[in-house]
């Protein structure tokens, strides 16, 4: 009952909203809050590791080409995960910017293209620059 | 008569809505702590608050059960203090909220928003931001009661309008000493390539209620509604009067929409400590449960009454008035514990400058 009465009411919520001329009322900031947010964004996670030792590499910064405010940096267990904005390909850079703390690792540059979900994993292996 | 029509076809929209109740912004108060002091804080925070942070698993745990019931990607999650940025995990936080499918932004004074944080933010999927700016420099400043506070604010200006992927605005608090300078303010937004402007009066709450000069006077008032008006036709930056009141006959002309006030129908808040309420500028008084005994998602069902059933606010000055069908008692944050009488109306205050004119013209 209660499913089936909601279900009208989405469908007077269109009505009203239409007819009342304010399209905008389904868009909404509340008083001392900011705009909702209807971005399309992407997810993209993985792991980097190492392609001698097969460990995880901490602290390496996995960041988009041309992208100067999207960036995030590996944690202990070489994982990452990064929030971007949609694009149908990315060129994902891999840098070992650490110095030599956590061992010194080749940088590497790989294409990633979209799947329809908005979500990509990339699993990385770095060559030990030693 | 268009305007009656469609304000009336507003009301049965915000019944409905008011039926449906379907929960889509929530508030975090991650934080009591400040940077700044302002004159004219509504939550009256410090630097050094007392009160400690809320630590993330708590409030991450009690909103998981949000998407039984919802799509985590239709709410939003404010994240609000205090000022958030002050949090060291805060990217930490907003990543984890993303990962969980909840969208989330931030209500900023800008004073700590760096590059650095920009592009952590960012990158931990913010997806929203509002920052203060309450005039030019020395007005800025003294309101902020910060001499480096404009300057840091128009940083974090330069960063945020810069992206391409942020939903933003920008919102300014008018008062007796900033209303005449809003041209200038206006102009110099849009040459900072701001898109989107929100303006608000002070409400007489937190440290505000010390400080009367900031309250607007009738005409000033009326100033600021013609202001909002005019900029309206300016197609280079999109201004528009906060949904903080309703206005009578300046509804149409300074909003996109009529007034609403969601607090309780879409919006929700957790506050510092663990209350659920909705927006965090209302008295704590209305708070309608606390996570850390109930469950947000029966409390969100099942309370909220106070705020859905708008009713027992026709009293006082709202008891007479002929707009109460529109305006409902206006915002929840102007009602304290008492609930017997709004704390300010600018729609009253709006019709006594009109009634006056007509008077000195009839005469």
């Amino acid at each position: 009952m209660g499913k089936i009465a909601d279900k009208k009411r989405r469908i007077l919520r269109g009505i009203f909203g239409g007819l009342s001329l304010t399209a905008v009322a389904f868009v909404f900031e509340a008083c001392y809050g900011m705009p909702e947010d209807f971005g399309l964004d992407t997810r993209i996670e993985g792991v980097v590791k190492s392609k001698t030792t097969n460990e995880p590499i901490e602290g390496i910064k996995v960041s988009i080409e041309h992208e100067v405010d999207y960036y995030t940096l590996t944690d202990s267990n070489g994982q990452f995960v990064l929030f971007v904005p949609m694009e149908d390909r990315y060129e994902v850079k891999f840098e070992d910017v650490d110095s030599i703390q956590n061992g010194i690792f080749l940088p590497k540059d790989t294409t990633l293209i979209r799947d329809a979900y908005g979500e990509l994993t990339l699993n990385v292996s770095l060559e030990d620059a030693q | 008569m268009l305007n009656r029509l469609s304000q009336s076809i507003f009301n049965l929209f915000k019944a409905n809505e008011t039926r449906l109740h379907e929960l889509s912004y929530l508030f975090w108060e991650c934080t009591q702590r400040c940077n700044l002091k302002c004159r004219h804080c509504g939550s009256d925070c410090t630097a050094n608050s007392a009160i400690r942070d809320m630590p993330f698993d708590d409030f991450l745990q009690a909103i998981l059960p949000l998407k039984s019931a919802f799509f985590a990607k239709n709410i939003t999650v404010a994240i609000t203090g205090g000022e958030p940025l002050l949090r060291s995990d805060l990217a930490q936080c907003g990543k984890a909220l993303r990962q969980n499918g909840f969208r989330w932004g931030i209500v900023t004074n800008g004073y700590a928003y760096t590059p650095e944080v920009h592009a952590q933010l960012l990158s931990a999927g913010m997806g929203a931001i509002t920052l203060s700016l309450d005039g030019l420099h020395d007005t800025h400043n003294w309101l902020r009661a910060n001499p480096h506070s404009f300057d840091n604010a128009v940083r974090a200006l330069d960063l945020i309008a810069s992206s391409k992927r942020l939903f933003y605005d920008v919102v300014t608090c008018v008062n007796h000493l900033n209303i005449n300078e809003l041209p200038l303010l206006k102009e110099f937004l849009i040459s900072k390539n701001v898109k989107a402007w929100r303006l608000f009066t002070i409400a007489p709450i937190g440290r505000a209620k010390d400080n009367a000069d900031l309250q607007l006077t009738p005409q000033e008032l009326t100033q600021l509604m013609d202001f909002i008006a005019n900029a309206r036709t300016d197609k280079r930056i999109d201004t528009k009067f906060s949904c903080e009141a309703y206005v009578g006959k300046y509804e149409r002309k300074v909003r996109d929409a009529c007034f609403f006030c969601r607090a309780g129908i879409n919006i929700a808040s957790v506050l510092i400590d663990g209350s659920i309420s909705a927006c965090p500028n209302i008295n704590r008084h209305f708070a309608q449960g606390n996570i850390k005994q109930d469950n947000f998602l029966d409390i969100w069902n099942s309370r909220f009454e106070v705020m859905r059933d708008r009713s027992w606010t026709k009293t006082g000055i709202c008891a007479k008035c002929r707009d109460y069908r529109n305006c409902k008692g206006g915002a929840m944050h102007l009602w304290d514990e008492k609930q017997d009488a709004v704390m300010g109306c600018i729609h009253q205050k709006i019709n006594d400058v009109a009634e006056k004119e007509r008077w000195v013209k009839a005469e």
